[in-house]
């Protein structure tokens, strides 16, 4: 019976000495955070993501392996953020259009949008007296994930704090937008999706989508725009800074 | 095989990325260079490349996924910023709704009004 248990025991370890435990459990835990979500009736506060991970958490927690045996597999998935960012050409492409013709607005008031976006939170973190790494892991919190990744190690951040940064940025403006444009008086579905891709990034722009096309369409812009523009200022202004 | 042939693509644009990074003076990551050239390319030639649509849509709406294991490490680091929390919390709560509402205004100034045919 004890030696049933001691084999019982090497399996999960069995299953994570090679990624195929990893990608299976992450792929898992995605499709059932998917449809607890829908079970939930779309909370926007605790998107499928957020889920799923715990879920992935909780298995880990509760089996003999650790989260260094779990990130060692699941890095063969987010090699493929690398091909993920590149693609988000194809978005950009097909706003092109939209660009052209409203550039004079987005060029005012895009680059001053993604500059504020990072600068609030940078700025009430250091006066709260956070270290270096912490800011580093914060500014680039409002840019889509694959950006931010490469941004926040570029800078010195923590990885981890900086996917923690993004999943609370892009609830708190899904909730910030709905509630200060009601507040606002604005309906124009282009200014609420600019502000839900510049604010939000890929969260906001998944619930943008679900506002109506033409806002989804225009967060598509504001998250690739922001994003670009992030990528290309945060690493000039950071290191004259420090 | 047209996804196969579109992420070849992709990773030939990230490898152009990652080669002009190293000419670069700016840290600037490889998949934002290598997606600023098939954005420059697809308008140099006039419209899309049929491949790279079919794997980008599948890439893109993979996006949560793959960002997903990043997510679960924050679970068993929170501990060691635990003394930074309230800095942080406050930082991401107060600093995004100040973005949000200072991107709503500067645009409702700027943006022109929709125009009532589109």
């Amino acid at each position: 019976m004890s030696e049933l248990g001691a084999t019982l025991a090497a399996v999960p370890q069995a299953w994570f000495a090679t990624p195929i435990g990893a990608i299976g459990l992450t792929l898992a835990a995605y499709f059932l955070g998917v449809h607890l979500f829908k079970l939930m009736r779309h909370p926007s506060w605790c998107p499928p993501v957020i889920i799923a991970a715990l879920l992935i958490a909780a298995v880990i927690a509760l089996l003999p392996i650790g989260i260094d045996d779990y990130n060692r597999g699941a890095a063969w998935l987010m090699l493929l953020l690398g091909p993920a960012t590149v693609a988000l050409a194809v978005p950009l492409y097909q706003q092109l259009g939209q660009i052209r013709a409203l550039w004079k607005p987005i060029v005012l008031t895009l680059p001053l949008s993604a500059t504020l976006a990072a600068c609030y939170a940078v700025l009430i973190a250091w006066l709260l007296g956070a270290p270096p790494e912490v800011l580093a892991s914060l500014a680039p919190k409002s840019v889509t994930s694959p950006i931010a990744l490469s941004l926040t190690q570029e800078l010195g951040g923590s990885t981890a704090l900086l996917m923690g940064a993004l999943m609370t940025t892009g609830i708190t403006a899904i909730f910030g937008v709905e509630w200060l444009s009601r507040w606002m008086r604005i309906r124009d579905p282009r200014l609420i999706g600019l502000a839900l891709g510049i604010n939000g990034h890929a969260l906001g722009t998944v619930r943008a989508f679900e506002i109506s096309h033409q806002a989804g369409a225009f967060a598509s812009l504001g998250m690739s725009l922001t994003g670009a523009f992030t990528a290309i200022v945060l690493p000039l202004v950071w290191h004259l800074w420090a | 095989m047209s996804v196969l042939r579109g992420f070849l693509w992709l990773l030939a644009f990230l490898l152009l990325g990652q080669a002009i990074m190293l000419w670069l003076p700016i840290a600037l990551p490889a998949g934002v260079i290598g997606m600023l050239l098939l954005t420059l390319w697809f308008c140099q030639r006039g419209g899309m490349n049929a491949d790279v649509v079919a794997v980008s849509q599948p890439l893109i709406a993979m996006l949560a996924l793959l960002i997903m294991p990043g997510v679960v490490e924050i679970f068993f680091v929170a501990g060691r910023f635990a003394d930074q929390a309230g800095a942080i919390l406050t930082a991401l709560l107060l600093g995004t709704l100040a973005s949000v509402a200072s991107s709503l205004w500067l645009m409702r100034r700027c943006l022109p009004p929709e125009t009532p045919h589109e």
